[in-house]
């Protein structure tokens, strides 16, 4: 008993990260499901880049809509990558992290135009920022934000 | 253009190696990279200190006791002159000009500081018997002084603050996790340190008494209190028991007799 007392904070380091890891990837693992889902619900609608010309009339009405969602960082990913910080390479458990926000913000852009009745959404923009920017500094937690936004376009019939 | 709707199964943008083996192969590379630097450390700081002259380890020593307030003891001084008498001519320890301090702590312990200085808790005096154990005690210091020990482990504790200072930055989470790593690896050196100054006390103590009677007997009286032995994996000091077993195989491999003690003179009793 004493030798845990002892060692109370190396404690609580490994049950944060073992906390981390178990609700992280459930998390994770339930986000990825409901993406995947709802992805395939919107197929349909398209998404481009491009700014798209169309001939006179045939537009009806033209809206900016935009999804944007925030995702933290949990304790395990943390660790992985304050180790990856010394030996350098791909940052391999942010990677999942911003690939979420990514398509959650587009599926959230996409919700907003089938709201509208658009059929389409042209000159789409992706935008990343990070809230908390000292993510791997002492006692802080870093989250991703990510914004979509584009021109949602609704044709005349 | 014809727009296909398609939805893709591959992700390009995550990699697909498992998180727990990411860090299995990321805590190993880190132990790899700490343990040989520290090995390197080790070897470099073990020889510096071997070399180290005694007048820069006063300069160093009279840098460390401030931190200590206590005071000279005469009583315990003609102790230890007495055991370093027994040490060969030829021996650092004959350079170094030893002050010995008796302090008023109840800890049962006693302390090497650089530059020659002992202090001695009067919390060990309590528990100490006969002048044979405290001649153990104090020949288990002049140990530490023997192998230059303070200075090792002040030249390790110095050199991985400034390597991970240097590697990886002065507040990097990083550190935290490496200091806690190395804390293991430094305590089963202090453990070998300690092993190497009980036997080097019981050598200086059989030259001085003529046989090794009450080298145990002091470490016996601490091992009834100590409890088990799990605590001691990171302890600084092996435990009790296992130093008494050190003993005994040195004592009964080199044929030591072991005789009565001398009752503790009774300038040195404490009063309760």
């Amino acid at each position: 008993m004493e030798i845990l007392l002892q060692n109370i904070d190396l404690i609580i380091f490994i049950l944060l990260i073992v906390l981390g890891y178990s609700a992280g990837s459930w998390a994770e693992k339930k986000h990825y499901r409901s993406i995947k889902q709802r992805e395939k619900e919107l197929l349909k609608m398209a998404v481009i880049t491009a700014e798209g010309s169309f001939p006179p009339g045939q537009v009806a009405n033209a809206t900016l809509v935009s999804g944007s969602v925030v995702v933290s960082i949990d304790y395990f990913k943390r660790l992985l990558a304050i180790l990856r910080n010394v030996f350098g390479g791909r940052v391999k458990s942010y990677e999942s992290l911003v690939d979420r926000a990514r398509r959650e913000a587009i599926l959230r852009m996409k919700e907003q135009a089938r709201e509208l009745g658009a059929g389409m959404i042209i000159n789409m923009r992706l935008e990343t920022a990070t809230i908390g920017k000292s993510a791997n500094k002492k006692g802080r937690v870093g989250s991703i934000e990510a914004i979509a936004y584009g021109t949602a376009i609704v044709k005349n019939l | 253009m014809k727009f296909t709707p398609k939805q893709l199964d591959e992700n390009v943008n995550v990699s697909k190696t498992h998180p727990l083996v990411e860090l299995m192969w990321l805590v190993g590379g880190l132990i790899l990279l700490v343990g040989g630097t520290f090995f390197l450390l080790g070897v470099t700081t073990d020889w510096a200190a071997s070399k180290t002259p005694v007048k820069v380890e006063n300069w160093l020593g009279n840098l460390a006791l401030n931190e200590f307030p206590a005071e000279q003891s005469p009583e315990l001084k003609s102790r230890l002159d007495a055991l370093l008498a027994q040490v060969p001519q030829d021996s650092p320890l004959h350079q170094y000009d030893f002050n010995i301090y008796l302090s008023d702590s109840d800890d049962v312990n006693a302390i090497a500081l650089p530059g020659g200085r002992i202090v001695v808790f009067k919390g060990l005096l309590d528990q100490v018997e006969s002048e044979n154990e405290l001649a153990m005690v104090l020949a288990h210091e002049l140990g530490h002084f023997a192998h230059r020990d303070h200075l090792r482990g002040l030249g390790r504790g110095l050199g991985i603050a400034v390597v991970t200072a240097l590697l990886l930055g002065e507040n990097n989470s990083a550190s935290g996790l490496i200091s806690k790593a190395v804390l293991t690896f430094q305590v089963q050196y202090s453990q070998s340190q300690e092993s190497a100054a009980d036997q080097f006390g019981v050598d200086l103590l059989t030259t001085r008494y003529g046989h090794a009677g009450g080298a145990t007997t002091f470490f016996a009286r601490l091992a009834e209190n100590a409890g088990s032995k799990i605590p001691y994996v990171l302890a600084s000091h092996p435990h009790p028991k296992n130093r008494i077993e050190a003993l005994n195989k040195r004592i009964e491999h080199l044929g030591y007799p072991v005789a009565k003690t001398d009752k503790l003179h009774p300038d040195l009793v404490l009063e309760d």
